[in-house]
């Protein structure tokens, strides 16, 4: 009936895979087939009958939505849960779809925190600490400091994933990550620091009054508006670039 | 058509694909963007001046619950792109200046107008996803590849199309507005940049401080020491 355990290379290339999770991402079935396209080298393995391995494919189209990376993680347990499954074991398709939907729910709550809330911030604060001091590699800084972590877990996520099991987001990988949350934003709460003395003092040239005048309101604004959601930055930054202009012509 | 500005609307295609539906590396953000391009166009500084604006307001633009965030991937290649070809444009100082305010303007409007084609991107993928399902249930497995290369390609296609048409229609319209108005949009751009890095650092800082402490004095201690080593030098 089944083909046997999940070699290294199939994980590698369920892995590969998940880099294009969100490919056909769509308001339906989100990252639904995307997670189909991914778990294909595992049911390629667990189920050589044509037939049964449709039927399964099928099943896994169905919604499914988490941040990308760690989506790694739900890989892996499920396609160890598929490799129970073809193996005999009294597992059907509500089981699988009730342990997709716990592990898709956790590890986004936790991905968005880690990965859009403060790793993106903090990486993008090391490029412009670079970047601001006239530097041409600020841009490998800030992809370098984000792909380690986000690159890493993508690869190494199935692995853990397949090894663990439905409980991969067991306490100790999930207190690992809140302490990874908690040190990358003090980290990025100096970073912002040091890139505001950069910008006020670029090459200890000290800014002139009107620029540091206009830094200091900027950040004024920014702390009142980051307290709503509406209108956002780029909306509050559009129309600051109009008034700018305006006060340019009229100047 | 230069090779310089097809290079440019690739690369906008290139951001569209590696902001979402492609391993989500970073490629996308402006600052990298910004850089190739400066690289391309022989003027690093330049375009790092629009790169960094754009950087911080995409920092500080979240991809987080139902909320469809601006499409700072294509927009901080229009941003850089507009900055650099109307830059390329002008002899002196003062009008590359004026290229990096609606460079910048350019950028965001762009990121602005390319949340609608991201939403009707997830539409055809609504219509990709039930032929993809369709074509399983016949037993034709491969039709899942094809499905997500399709989704790649119509991201890939959508950046491009949208950098094209933004980088050229600012182009044909503004062009003029660099070359006669560049004092007053210099003077624009002195006003705004560092209101919009005011603004989106702030954004950043509150999204790190979390209303915690000793998050907000580090802050202030990293501020005043950046400041005293770049005034007084490092001991």
């Amino acid at each position: 009936m089944t083909e046997g355990r999940l070699s290294r290379r199939d994980r590698w290339r369920m892995a590969m895979r998940a880099a294009l999770l969100q490919a056909t991402w769509n308001y339906e079935r989100q990252q639904g087939l995307g997670w189909a396209w991914a778990l294909k080298p595992a049911l390629d393995r667990f189920y050589p009958d044509a037939e049964r391995r449709r039927s399964r494919l099928t099943e896994h189209t169905a919604y499914f939505n988490t941040q990308p990376t760690l989506a790694s993680l739900a890989l892996g347990a499920v396609a160890g849960l598929e490799e129970r499954r073809a193996a005999g074991e009294p597992i059907d398709s509500a089981a699988v779809a009730r342990v997709k939907s716990a592990l898709g729910s956790s590890l986004a709550a936790l991905g968005d925190r880690l990965f859009w809330l403060t790793l993106r911030p903090v990486a993008a604060c090391v490029g412009l600490v670079f970047a601001i001091s006239g530097r041409w590699f600020g841009a490998l800084a800030m992809w370098a400091c984000y792909n380690w972590i986000h690159l890493g877990l993508r690869f190494a996520g199935v692995e853990w994933g397949y090894r663990e099991g439905p409980d991969v987001l067991g306490t100790p990988l999930r207190a690992r990550l809140e302490e990874l949350v908690r040190g990358l934003s003090a980290l990025g709460a100096a970073l912002v620091g040091l890139i505001v003395a950069t910008v006020l003092v670029p090459g200890g040239e000290p800014r002139p009054m009107v620029f540091q005048a206009a830094l200091a309101g900027g950040l004024v604004l920014g702390m009142l508006t980051a307290q709503r959601a509406r209108p956002s930055p780029t909306e509050w930054a559009l129309g600051i670039g109009m008034l700018c202009i305006v006060a340019g012509w009229m100047r | 058509m230069s090779a310089r500005l097809i290079a440019t609307f690739l690369l906008g295609g290139i951001a569209a694909v590696d902001a979402t539906p492609v391993a989500q590396t970073l490629l996308s953000q402006p600052l990298f963007t910004a850089t190739i391009l400066g690289a391309l166009w022989g003027n690093l500084t330049l375009a790092l001046e629009v790169g960094i604006v754009l950087q911080i307001m995409a920092a500080s633009t979240l991809p987080v619950g139902a909320r469809t965030p601006e499409d700072y991937a294509v927009g901080g290649v229009v941003g850089a792109g507009v900055a650099l070809a109307l830059g390329s444009q002008q002899p002196f100082e003062v009008s590359r200046n004026a290229g990096a305010m609606l460079g910048a303007l350019a950028g965001m409007i762009g990121a602005v107008l390319g949340v609608p084609l991201i939403k009707w991107q997830r539409r055809r993928n609504e219509g990709l996803s039930r032929w993809c399902e369709d074509a399983l249930a016949r037993g034709d497995e491969g039709a899942l590849a094809a499905a997500q290369w399709a989704g790649v390609a119509l991201a890939f296609a959508t950046g491009v199309c949208l950098t094209a048409v933004l980088v050229g229609g600012a182009l044909r319209g503004l062009t003029w507005l660099a070359a006669h108005e560049s004092l007053r949009l210099a003077r624009a751009w002195t006003l705004a940049q560092p209101l919009w890095i005011g603004l989106g650092l702030a954004q950043l800082l509150n999204s790190f401080v979390q209303r915690r402490l000793t998050r907000a004095a580090l802050f202030g201690i990293s501020l005043l020491a950046g400041w005293l080593v770049l005034m007084m030098g490092s001991p």
